[in-house]
């Protein structure tokens, strides 16, 4: 019995290993980092945006002579859109590919494990996309560029109380990221003197969210306070579309990611917010050569923050001027010192995270647009 | 490289564990139990929640081995005349249940995130042989199993559950309780396969409700068949197979450099494939089990 | 009140004409087909495709109805008779592999990103406070007529009574002239089509996505079981059944428990409930709340 067992071991790890093999030959002569995006799943539209965003910023450090003087080139994984196989995509980064960065993903849900893993490992990673307040303790080898949802929620809360909502009917997604925005605006509106009479967790994946919208428009609210990945939130709109429920204004927390998939003529008139897209000059040639390479602009706000997070490892691998993981986080911390990105300057705290990151107010007018 | 074999190899043990513990219900017993997964969710949530609560490991383990062993009689216990085939159907709606309360009661489970920061056993080891110790523990642990579960399957008990399966109108006959057999075995393979679950929260630091999918006891189920359904060795070929299988498509898709969605349908068909061909053309599986034959 | 009665018959619509097929095709076979959800899955993706070249919607919808009962007709002939020999046991698994090649194949041609119909959008009807869009109309009327059309199939023609005849026993309907074979392929595409029909039409309001099969398994094996697997009619009584119990359940406010004004059921337990249904008529009428059959205890 055990004879079988041993005749088929040999076998199956030679063949493992002679892939491998192959493989890391081929990794000698460039130098890599990793991105794991959710490139199949509900926040597919996002993963792909990103991901043409991390192609664009490769083009340009080639460009500008590559890094170590050797090509360079960002090995993405994907996520799946679930925590397990982004872990084991992580995984592969670290033991097989042996990067000194990953940045990703863009659910909070996933990044919160795939992080914390990334630093028991001493890997650097770097937070492009999720919002949960528990990035800034993930650990010393995290970096953070975006705003997270305490500085986001206290944004929300203002901006909705100012369009004069008092009474706000809530739905999130129930997640680390949607649970972190629904109590946390829930918090922040109450301390203006709002209230928030209905809040509603929805399921992720459901092909309907009838209940879930006829719950909300129970308590007859001012205002739809409403935050959803693209996919999901495109039947959702639809539905509250179906259900009459778009007679009452509908505000998106996070406007570009909500929208990403619904159609014109459903989103038309809704309100929302956002983490800032592009700033300055830098993010106007950003999103000119993003227009020109891919002959469409960008569909969420996300794809400035990967481009700089990928220009900003690639410098500082070449002022670390080597690939190890130690060294290259001493670089990032010098680097982020008033590195000016596409979304803005940069600059990190002591706890590697961004210092004043941007917000907008926006609205949906055939596309979404500032208000 | 080898760090990913070594990974490779530690998954395929804890399946190992968990498709043991399907084989000793499936196999022996022939009790089409599809929501065998919920065995390792909860041996994987027990571990996370005692950890968090400030227990340790092994209380942990205990405490997963204890509550899937309850779930196994509940569930044996259901339907008194229940078909092989409604039962089946009934496991698959329990283990649904117990996902959807996984991703639903956020302040015991962590909700759809899941349980963070578990700590890895031999944490304090470095690098390299903090892996290969915990291989060499899945590698133990299984081989322990399956000695163990062959030593039952040729003893009295092991011979009661084929009776069982095959002719149990002419066990009940000879005096033994059927439904003292099934509750058995059941709550046997569920110890086995929630220990498989403590051992992964612990692997990936991390337990979620994604673990609990249906599609994961499928997995179990594809091993089984294609080893050898109620053979040991060919419960443990079959992990083998398809572990080899599935994990030879990421390589692949660098290789040929296709796109992750080819990539996910490549697994999923891959294991469908095989699953068919073996249910066609060899249904006993690759080794079969090993039946005595009385000469005539 | 009358939005509750619009949701349950738009969630009872949702399963009947699935839940219709596998109970039909169970009847003849006798063992649960696992891959039959994913038959409609696929009904829904062919009639996106077919729309997306050009056809018609209801053109669309026709044509694959009939290729998806062609479909289940070749899985028949090909994979489950020859299974069947073995039990169904391995029947069942093998309708198992079917259902992960489907999505397998589904999701390397189509991806993994839903496609949705992108039907002209316009204002719901409104009945007192109650919400019907035209298209949802349209699916439950369809549904009703098909469920009129099958029933008097079932109980007023001689094919009707054959179907049931060899639902009944099998072997003295053979024997007693009928062509099993025959009316197990007819009865194989019939229900093939059925439930490619059942899934365009959720299709319609929800897309066409790779978990279309997975999500229905359950609710429409409940729904089937419910009604005995072997009475298609009983199928349709237990998804109503399911969609009652699944609408009660999200609309029940219990604010007054815990002193808001408004306090609901998180929705994720819904699909608890009609499983907690299920387990409950498993354990009471294993054979379904129909059942009338003398068994020996």
């Amino acid at each position: 019995m055990l004879f079988s067992i041993r005749s088929v071991l040999p076998g199956a790890s030679l063949a493992m290993a002679l892939a491998g093999a192959g493989f890391a030959a081929h990794a000698q002569e460039t130098v890599q980092m990793g991105a794991v995006l959710s490139l199949t799943g509900a926040n597919a539209t996002v993963g792909e945006d990103v991901r043409r965003a991390v192609g664009l910023a490769v083009d340009k450090v080639n460009e500008q002579g590559g890094v170590l003087g050797r090509k360079f080139a960002v090995v993405i994984e994907d996520s799946g859109g679930n925590p397990t196989t982004a872990l084991n995509a992580a995984r592969k980064l670290v033991s097989v590919d042996k990067v000194p960065v990953v940045i990703g993903e863009y659910s909070s849900g996933i990044t919160l494990p795939m992080a914390q893993y990334l630093v028991k490992e001493g890997v650097t990673h770097i937070n492009i996309a999720s919002t949960s307040v528990k990035i800034k303790d993930l650990g010393a080898t995290a970096f953070n560029l975006i705003g997270l949802e305490n500085l986001g929620n206290r944004f929300s809360a203002a901006d909705t109380w100012a369009l004069g909502y008092r009474k706000v009917a809530m739905i999130a997604p129930n997640n680390a990221y949607g649970q972190g925005v629904a109590h946390g605006f829930k918090e922040e509106f109450e301390k203006l003197g709002g209230q928030v009479v209905t809040e509603v967790l929805y399921t992720a994946g459901q092909s309907t969210y009838r209940r879930e919208l006829q719950q909300m428009s129970r308590s007859n609210p001012d205002a739809y306070i409403y935050t959803a990945y693209g996919q999901e939130s495109a039947v959702l709109n639809r539905e509250a579309f179906e259900l009459g429920l778009r007679k009452a204004p509908w505000y998106a927390i996070l406007l570009s990611m909500s929208l990403s998939d619904t159609p014109a003529e459903i989103a038309k008139g809704q309100l929302g917010m956002e983490v800032g897209s592009v700033y300055g000059d830098a993010g106007k040639a950003y999103a000119a050569a993003f227009a020109a390479k891919y002959k469409e602009g960008m569909k969420t706000s996300y794809t400035g923050y990967a481009y700089d997070a990928v220009m900003m490892t690639a410098a500082a691998i070449n002022k670390a001027k080597s690939t190890q993981p130690a060294a290259v986080q001493a670089a990032l911390k010098e680097v982020g010192k008033g590195y000016v990105g596409v979304t803005g300057p940069i600059t990190f705290d002591a706890d590697r995270q961004r210092i004043d990151p941007p917000y907008a107010k926006l609205k949906y007018d055939g596309k979404v647009v500032p208000r | 490289m080898s760090d990913f074999l070594i990974s490779s190899f530690t998954i395929a043990g804890i399946y190992a564990l968990m498709a043991l513990g399907l084989n000793l219900q499936a196999g022996w017993s022939g009790l089409l139990n599809f929501g065998h997964i919920a065995f390792a969710g909860l041996g994987a949530y027990a571990t996370g929640i005692v950890i968090q609560a400030g227990g340790s490991g092994w209380t942990g383990a205990l405490v997963g081995v204890g509550l899937a062993m309850a779930l196994g009689w509940a569930v044996a216990r259901l339907g008194r005349q229940l078909g092989s085939d409604y039962w089946g159907i009934a496991t698959l709606a329990i283990a649904e249940i117990l996902r959807t309360v996984a991703t639903n009661e956020g302040w015991l489970t962590g909700g759809a995130q899941g349980i963070s920061a578990i700590p890895s056993l031999f944490d304090g080891l470095p690098r390299p042989w903090n892996a290969v110790a915990f291989l060499a523990l899945v590698l133990a642990v299984v081989a322990v199993a399956a000695l163990a579960l062959r030593r039952v399957a040729n003893g009295r008990f092991g011979r009661a559950l084929r009776l069982m399966r095959e002719e149990p109108q002419l066990a009940a006959c000879m005096g033994y309780d059927l439904k003292s057999l099934k509750t058995r075995a059941i709550m046997a393979g569920a110890a086995v396969t929630a220990l498989a679950g403590s051992l992964y929260a612990h692997y990936m630091s991390f337990a979620g409700p994604d673990y609990m999918v249906a599609s994961e006891t499928f997995l179990i189920w594809t091993m089984v068949m294609i080893g050898g359904l109620g053979n040991t060795a060919g419960v443990l070929v079959g992990v083998l197979l398809v572990q080899a299988a599935y994990s030879a498509v990421p390589f692949a898709k660098d290789f040929f450099g296709f796109g992750s969605d080819l990539a996910g349908a490549l697994r999923l068909g891959l294991i469908g494939l095989i699953l068919l061909a073996c249910l066609l053309w060899r249904s006993e599986g690759l080794i079969p089990e090993k039946l005595r034959k009385i000469p005539a | 009140m009358l939005q509750f009665l619009v949701d349950t018959a738009l969630r009872a619509s949702d399963l009947a004409l699935i839940a219709l097929g596998l109970s039909m095709v169970y009847g003849l076979v006798k063992f649960p087909n696992i891959a039959h959800v994913q038959y409609a899955m696929l009904g829904a993706y062919l009639t996106f495709f077919l729309r997306a070249a050009g056809v018609p919607l209801v053109g669309a919808i026709l044509l694959s109805c009939a290729v998806t009962g062609l479909f289940t007709l070749a899985m028949h002939l090909l994979v489950f008779r020859r299974l069947l020999r073995s039990g169904p046991a391995i029947a069942m698994i093998g309708s198992l592999a079917v259902a992960m090649l489907i999505v397998a194949a589904l999701q390397g041609v189509a991806g993994s990103f839903p496609r949705m119909f992108d039907l002209p959008l316009s204002a719901p009807h409104e009945f007192a406070d109650a919400r019907i869009t035209t298209t949802q109309l349209l699916t439950v009327g369809t549904t009703g007529l098909l469920l009129v059309g099958f029933s008097l199939l079932l109980f007023f023609t001689r094919a009707g009574r054959a179907m049931r005849a060899l639902a009944s026993n099998r072997a003295l309907a053979d024997a007693s002239g009928l062509n099993a074979e025959r009316i197990t392929r007819v009865v194989n595409f019939g229900s093939g089509a059925v439930a490619g029909l059942g899934g365009s039409m959720l299709a319609l309001s929800t897309g066409a996505h790779l978990n279309l099969g997975h999500d229905l398994l359950l609710p429409v094996f409940a729904a089937a079981i419910l009604g005995g697997l072997g009475n298609p009619l009983g199928a349709v009584a237990g998804g109503l059944l399911i969609a009652l119990t699944e609408t009660v359940v999200t609309n029940l406010n219990f604010g007054f428990l815990f002193g808001k004004p408004v306090a609901f059921l998180p929705v994720a337990y819904i699909g608890a409930a009609s499983f907690l249904i299920l387990l409950l008529a498993l354990l009471f009428k294993p054979y379904g709340l129909f059942d009338r059959q003398v068994r020996r205890v």
